[in-house]
């Protein structure tokens, strides 16, 4: 019972109200009718029946049959009533429950009166009722006062507090100091505490011993590089184009992934990110063939590498697709999609096609949304992905480029001279071969432009084949070839010494380019119906908010993107801010207070704490959109600090919606890599630029070093430390996921990911069993302990433990792994003794003998990186 | 039927090669204690969950399903469903009324349908040109051309079809039948998806997540292309007793942990994982190589043929999961491919070279065996098509729209009747008219074939009893049934 309480307060507050007060159609009718009746009743061009039930004063209109529609006070007389009751309506589809007919009844009888004055005209689109107005994600963020309640440490923990206690909940006490530790680090940082870490903070006697713990932690480089992947899941990073089955390489997208690190790390605003995503070729002054003075400039480098956010869409249009055109317009719904959802929290693309299905979004609307991003994705005008570079040579290194271009030009022109001269000389000599007669005949065949030959003159040269002499020259004389060869190679090593090129993959207009947008039938590029000017969705446009107006910037860029990204990061906006900082309650809690991270709209979740959503976002923006003033506000929370141990709330909410414990989650496919490699002292600590390569090796794996297999044959070689680096900085390629990462629910770019499913399927047990990965890091990790630790067993158990849980065994843990390196190195014993011993190569390095209790413990230390306490954060 | 999967039990008594004997034999005695119970999930958060088998609330013919899962939409009256108005009135305005998928938008030029239909069996059954293998089966097959959604679009298609509700999260049909009835193989998953070369279907993850049921419940995931399952093989020096070692300390380490942790499911299932794992080693790799089939067996599903041969493949494997009792086998689509529309007349038939001959010959097989008794094979995807054409731009352009009104899949095994068709639409292959099929329906239904009972079969969350068929209407179509 207590149970069903709790759901009933959180989730039916809304209709218990509908009971008490009076009824009227906008509220309590209309959905109703929109549910069962309105696609036949209103919304087809012509209403069946004649029937229009979208507004109330439609339903005056006098029946075919005589009968009359609607008769206010009288639900009796009224013919909606009675068709109903008699099952006549709705002809398809669920019957109108009887709780439903009641309300039409009720309405009926109260009058059948509207909330106020119905609109003159219905346009173009979906009707937007008041009740879809008055959606809870539309309306602008509101701060709420912080509840006054006894001991709440912070005004987060008061908000939390005031929701559980009617429920009868209270917090679980704070978590014990390792187990925190453990579990902000991993949250933090994507990495587990050393053992010093975590001696120094349990010892620790100072009582902002935690605030400087996390404070430490922001400041970490790997702070960045832990939750930069957040956000490059929902942009959907990737270092390659997909869509095609070429699956091409995005070779320059890392500088974006890079800038989004540094941006975390230096907590740039995070309005200033996102207007720099979104427009930052027009803040740099940047368009498409003028770009030169902002490459140049670091600030504007920088902006116009953030525009790369806009890139990240799938794009085949550069790879040989179907159907180029298609190719195009799936890259701008794609984008569109990416926008849509990572910065409103909606999902816009049901409106290509037609009217928004929940959400009040038309048709019209998504075709105005695209439009702010046409004049950069123009696809009658379109550059495939190798036009959307942008080169990093200063003026200088560009001269020298073209200088040395030219004189290489100049020595492949003396090659291609010195083969013709040589096959004009060899010509010489065979067509003596041929009979008189036909030698000038042949000679001026050979010298007309094979086009231009006549049949006769063809057939001629097809008699005498050898004579020819106009290709080949390896064929007639490999020495001469040599020469011709080596004045090439001559070319390319001067081509070789061109200062190198790097680019920037970035999105920008063309100069005074400004496509007119139009909508399509049902989302179909071919089927243009009318033109649309840039808006922002109608729902979001309330009147009494000025939404962005686009003005041209004075780079010759159209600035839609530019006003539209000032609007979005004006503090107005409804949703911006509330979306973002749900997604960082996310990721600190295990779940949104919104639980549909990437659709706010009225098919989403309803917040779990609406007021405390609206303090954190309205927080957020007042205390200029920084980050780590947001992570120190939930962190230091004790709603963040206590422990899972809380049996009543266990009991009475389950899913811990109230969050009166602490809720233990997997650790993410990304920091259970990192974590395996930093215990085993493996992991390298090289920061930014191009990503480590990966392979497909001779298991099916996919794997980090160098390709190279062939057609027929996997083959990777190691890639020495770039194998080791942190995994944000591991290769994306769509088309091959990362076998380690993929198996622990990395997502596939296809083409972003709102929130990763956390799976425990039997994949991830093979893969920690048997995988050399695994295998080898365990060695690495016994290695390793083997070293800190040269002389005790139990010495060495504790510091495995400390290293990869942050605490130190029970008794009975170092006796039962006593026992078991015990028995498994007798076992690896009688394993070695059965090998034959390979015959001792010549010149080779004698191979160490096999140590089983050495191999034992690492197979040791591989049951612990599988342990759940490895496994999941407490 | 009954002799193979005591078969599997047996197999696994037999082939302890991890010195698994006394934990073997443990479970199964578990196993049959609980066989002999009646079994309904017991619920709460100390609760133990397990894919221990359970019985079902009554007898029921099926005990296992394969689901060929076409996502997009495959299109009713061009394969299933007949419709002689359509040719009749081919290229002239629609003169009913249409209930577009998007309003005011598809043309309203009726599109018959290009190919012909002939009879089939001794049943009569009619069907395509385009299915002419399925013809052959047609006797075994329950034909419903009555399928109703009526919700909008792709995704809720789908996850009304797959889950029983119109939002994504929820259960999948595969999580409620093995959480209703657990396991009948501790080598294999439960419940196995055989994805597509091409990657997976659209909404992914949504085809087989366990949605708000316990972990234990999800689908595992087999690549399309071999390796099927990655890292199959322990280390030399650790395999067999070795890894058994290793395994056993990681069970304590783990009992241990969860015991701190009381009400946190994953934690058991994770635990579980490891076990199935172990056994998957030898099972799986066995399981899923096709190389021992005789060749009759191959050239029957269409192994040899490049046109048929990824799809024959997974077939013939999910052949070989069932037969080793596995429950729930998904073969899924890549995309949404079923989805024209535009380039029907293209695309269509391609679809159905791939898939025709290699899923009638799944039909074929279990019966020979003596397993379609007991199997449920599945056809079909979210919604059908309607019956004018859009994208208007030329005969090879020519698509049709959605329509979750009215639309056809196909079933065989399990105790659904044999050329049986069930169900029509109207004159225009539109709407169901007679004997509609709503998705609730068939969910009911299906559950039933296994013997539950759809109102009871629940799983408690946030205090309710939350199931399947999440629909006061949901009715058990017995006219579908032997």
């Amino acid at each position: 019972m207590k149970r069903i309480g709790l759901v009933g307060l959180i989730v039916c507050v809304g209709m218990a109200r509908a009971e008490e007060a009076s009824l009227t159609f906008e509220k309590d009718v209309r959905p109703l009718l929109k549910a069962h009746c309105t696609l036949c009743h209103g919304e087809e061009e012509k209403p069946k029946g004649g029937v229009d039930l979208r507004l109330r004063r439609f339903m005056d209109a006098p029946l075919d049959g005589g009968a009359t529609l609607l008769v206010p006070g009288k639900p009796e007389a009224s013919e909606l009533v009675a068709i109903i009751e008699r099952g006549e309506m709705p002809k398809k589809g669920h019957p109108v429950p009887p709780e439903q007919l009641d309300i039409i009844r009720r309405w009926i009888a109260q009058g059948a009166k509207t909330a106020r004055p119905e609109p003159e005209t219905l346009g173009h689109g979906p009707l937007i009722t008041e009740e879809e107005r008055s959606h809870w994600s539309f309306q602008p963020v509101k701060r709420p006062e912080v509840p006054e309640i006894e001991g709440a440490a912070t005004p987060i923990d008061a908000f939390l507090a005031t929701a559980m206690r009617k429920e009868g909940l209270d917090f679980a006490p704070e978590a014990d100091r390792a187990t925190l530790l453990r579990r902000v680090t991993l949250d933090l940082t994507g990495l587990l505490p050393t053992p010093a870490e975590v001696e120094t903070f349990v010892a620790d006697p100072d009582p902002t011993a935690y605030e400087k713990a996390v404070d430490r932690l922001l400041a970490s480089p790997a702070y960045g590089e832990r939750w930069a992947r957040h956000w490059l899941d929902i942009v959907g990073y990737a270092d390659s184009n997909g869509y095609a089955e070429a699956d091409s390489a995005r070779p320059h997208a890392w500088r974006y992934r890079d800038y989004v690190i540094r941006a975390f790390n230096e907590d740039k605003p995070w309005d200033e990110f996102l207007r720099e995503q979104l427009a930052g070729d027009e803040l740099a002054g940047a368009t498409h063939a003028d770009y030169q003075a902002a490459v140049l400039d670091p600030k504007k480098r920088d902006q116009l590498i953030a525009t790369a956010f806009l890139r990240m869409a799938p794009d085949g249009t550069g790879d040989p697709n179907d159907d180029a055109k298609l190719a195009r317009n799936q890259v701008v719904a794609e984008q569109l999609k990416i926008v849509s959802s990572s910065l409103l929290g909606l999902t816009v693309a049901c409106a290509q096609c037609h009217d928004h299905r929940h959400d009040p979004i038309s048709h019209e609307d998504y075709y105005r949304f695209r439009a702010i991003f046409e004049p950069a994705y123009n696809w009658e005008a379109w550059r495939p992905p190798a036009q959307r570079l942008y080169s990093l040579y200063t003026p200088e290194e560009r001269a020298k480029a073209a200088e040395i271009e030219k004189a290489a030009a100049a020595i492949n022109a003396e090659a291609r001279e010195m083969s013709k001269k040589f096959l004009d000389e060899i010509f010489e000599v065979e067509i003596l071969k041929l009979p008189e007669a036909e030698r000038e005949p042949y000679r001026l065949a050979r010298a007309t432009a094979e086009k231009d030959r006549s049949p006769e003159q063809k057939a001629l040269l097809k008699k005498y084949p050898s004579a020819l002499a106009l290709y080949s020259l390896n064929l007639y004389d490999q020495k001469k070839q040599d020469l011709v060869d080596a004045k090439v190679k001559e070319a390319d090593a001067l081509r070789a010494t061109k200062p190198p090129q790097s680019f920037v993959m970035a999105l920008t207009e063309v100069k005074g380019q400004v496509p007119e947008s139009k909508l399509f039938n049902r989302g179909d590029h071919e089927q243009p119906v009318r033109s649309v000017t840039p808006g922002e969705l109608s729902i979001l446009a309330a009147p009494e908010i000025e939404s962005f107006q686009p003005a041209a910037v004075s780079s010759g860029s159209s600035g839609r993107r530019l006003a539209y990204a000032n609007w979005l990061t004006s503090g107005q906006h409804p949703l911006v801010a509330r979306v973002f900082v749900n997604r960082f309650w996310m990721h600190h809690f295990g779940r949104g207070i919104v639980a549909t991270p990437g659709d706010f709209g009225l098919a989403g979740d309803r917040p779990s704490h609406p007021e405390l959503l609206d303090w954190l976002a309205d927080e957020f923006v007042k205390g200029g959109w920084r980050l780590k003033p947001l992570h120190r506000a939930m962190l230091l929370s004790h709603a963040y600090r206590q422990s899972s141990e809380n049996p009543r709330s266990l009991e009475a909410d389950p899913d811990n919606r109230l969050l009166a414990r602490h809720k233990l989650r997997r650790v993410e496919a990304e920091a259970i890599r990192d974590s395996i490699l930093a215990a085993a002292g493996t992991l390298v600590d090289k920061p930014f630029g191009p990503p480590s390569t990966i392979a497909r090796d001779t298991a099916g794996r996919i794997v980090t070093g160098i390709d190279k297999g062939t057609i027929t044959a996997a083959k990777v070689e190691p890639g020495g430390e770039q194998d080791f680096r942190r995994s944000i900085y591991i290769e994306v390629r769509r088309s091959k996921p990362v076998t380690v990462l993929d198996t622990f629910d990395a997502p596939a770019m296809a083409p972003h990911c709102e929130m990763r499913s956390q799976t425990t399927v039997a994949p991830q047990s093979l893969l920690l069993m048997n995988d050399t990965f695994i295998l080898d890091s365990a060695r690495r990790l016994a290695d390793r302990v083997h070293e800190e630790v040269p002389g005790d067993e139990r010495e060495r158990l504790r510091r495995a433990w400390m290293l990869l849980f942050g605490r130190e065994p029970s008794e009975s843990d170092i006796l039962r792994s006593l026992d078991y390196l015990k028995l498994q190195t007798a076992t690896l014993t009688v394993f070695h003794a059965r090998q034959p011993v390979p015959a001792p190569a010549k010149d080779a390095p004698v191979p160490a003998p096999p140590d089983p209790a050495r191999e034992a413990f690492a197979s040791l230390c591989q049951v612990l990186y599988s342990s759940n306490r490895f496994l999941y954060v407490e | 039927m009954n002799s193979a999967r005591l078969c599997s039990r047996r197999h696994f008594l037999q082939a302890n090669g991890f010195g698994l004997g006394s934990l073997a034999l443990a479970t199964l005695l578990r196993k049959d204690g609980l066989l002999a119970a009646p079994v309904k999930p017991n619920l709460g958060p100390d609760n133990d969950f397990n894919l221990l088998p359970k019985q079902s609330h009554f007898d029921g013919k099926a005990k296992a399903m394969i689901s060929l899962f076409m996502m997009g939409g495959p299109s009713q009256m061009d394969l299933f469903d007949p419709k002689p108005m359509l040719t009749k009135y081919d290229g002239q305005n629609f003169p009913g009324e249409i209930k577009y998928d998007n309003l005011a938008q598809a043309s309203s030029k009726v599109f018959g349908s290009p190919w012909q239909f002939s009879k089939h069996g001794e049943c009569g059954m009619e069907l395509s040109e385009l299915l002419p293998h399925l013809g052959k089966v047609a006797d075994d097959i329950c034909l419903i051309r009555s399928m109703v959604s009526g919700v909008s679009n792709h995704a809720q298609g789908l996850y009304a079809i797959n889950s029983g509700r119109i939002t994504a999260g929820n259960p999948a049909l595969g999580s409620w039948l093995t959480y209703g009835l657990g396991s009948e193989t501790e080598e294999l998953p439960a419940y196995m998806v055989l994805s597509h070369p091409g990657g997976l279907p659209t909404f992914q993850g949504e085809h087989f997540t366990n949605g708000w049921l316990p972990a234990l419940y999800q689908g595992t995931v087999v690549r399309a292309t071999e390796p099927r399952i990655l890292n199959l093989d322990p280390p030399p020096s650790l395999a067999g007793d070795g890894q058994r070692r290793q395994l056993d300390l990681l069970r304590s380490l783990n009992e241990e942990h969860s015991s701190e942790n009381p009400g946190e499911l994953d934690l058991r299932a994770r635990i579980a994982s490891y076990e199935l794992a172990a056994k998957m080693q030898t099972a799986a790799k066995e399981a899923l190589d096709i190389s021992d089939e005789p060749e009759h067996i191959k050239k029957l599903y269409g192994v040899d043929d490049p046109v048929t041969r990824d799809y024959a493949t997974r077939c013939l494997i999910a052949r070989r999961l069932v037969e080793r009792g596995v429950r729930y086998v998904q073969v899924l689509n890549a995309g949404q491919s079923w989805d024209q529309h535009s380039s029907l007349l293209g695309s269509l038939p391609k679809l159905c070279a791939a898939t025709d001959q290699p899923s009638a010959a799944l039909v074929t097989d279990l019966k020979q065996r003596g397993l379609l008794d007991s199997t449920v094979v599945h056809w079909g995807g979210e919604m059908g098509r309607l019956p004018v054409l859009q994208n208007d731009a030329g005969r090879d352009k020519w698509g049709r729209d959605h329509n979750t009104f009215g639309f056809s899949q196909w079933v065989a095994g399990g105790g659904f009747k044999g050329g049986h068709v069930h169900g029509e639409t109207d004159e225009w292959s539109h709407k169901a008219v007679v004997d509609p099929v709503h998705h609730y329906d068939w969910h009911a239904t299906l559950l039933h074939a296994f013997g539950l009972d759809h109102t009871k079969l629940t799983y408690k969350r946030n205090g309710l009893a939350a199931s399947l068929t999440n629909d006061p209407g949901a009715r058990v179509v017995t006219q579908l049934l032997a």
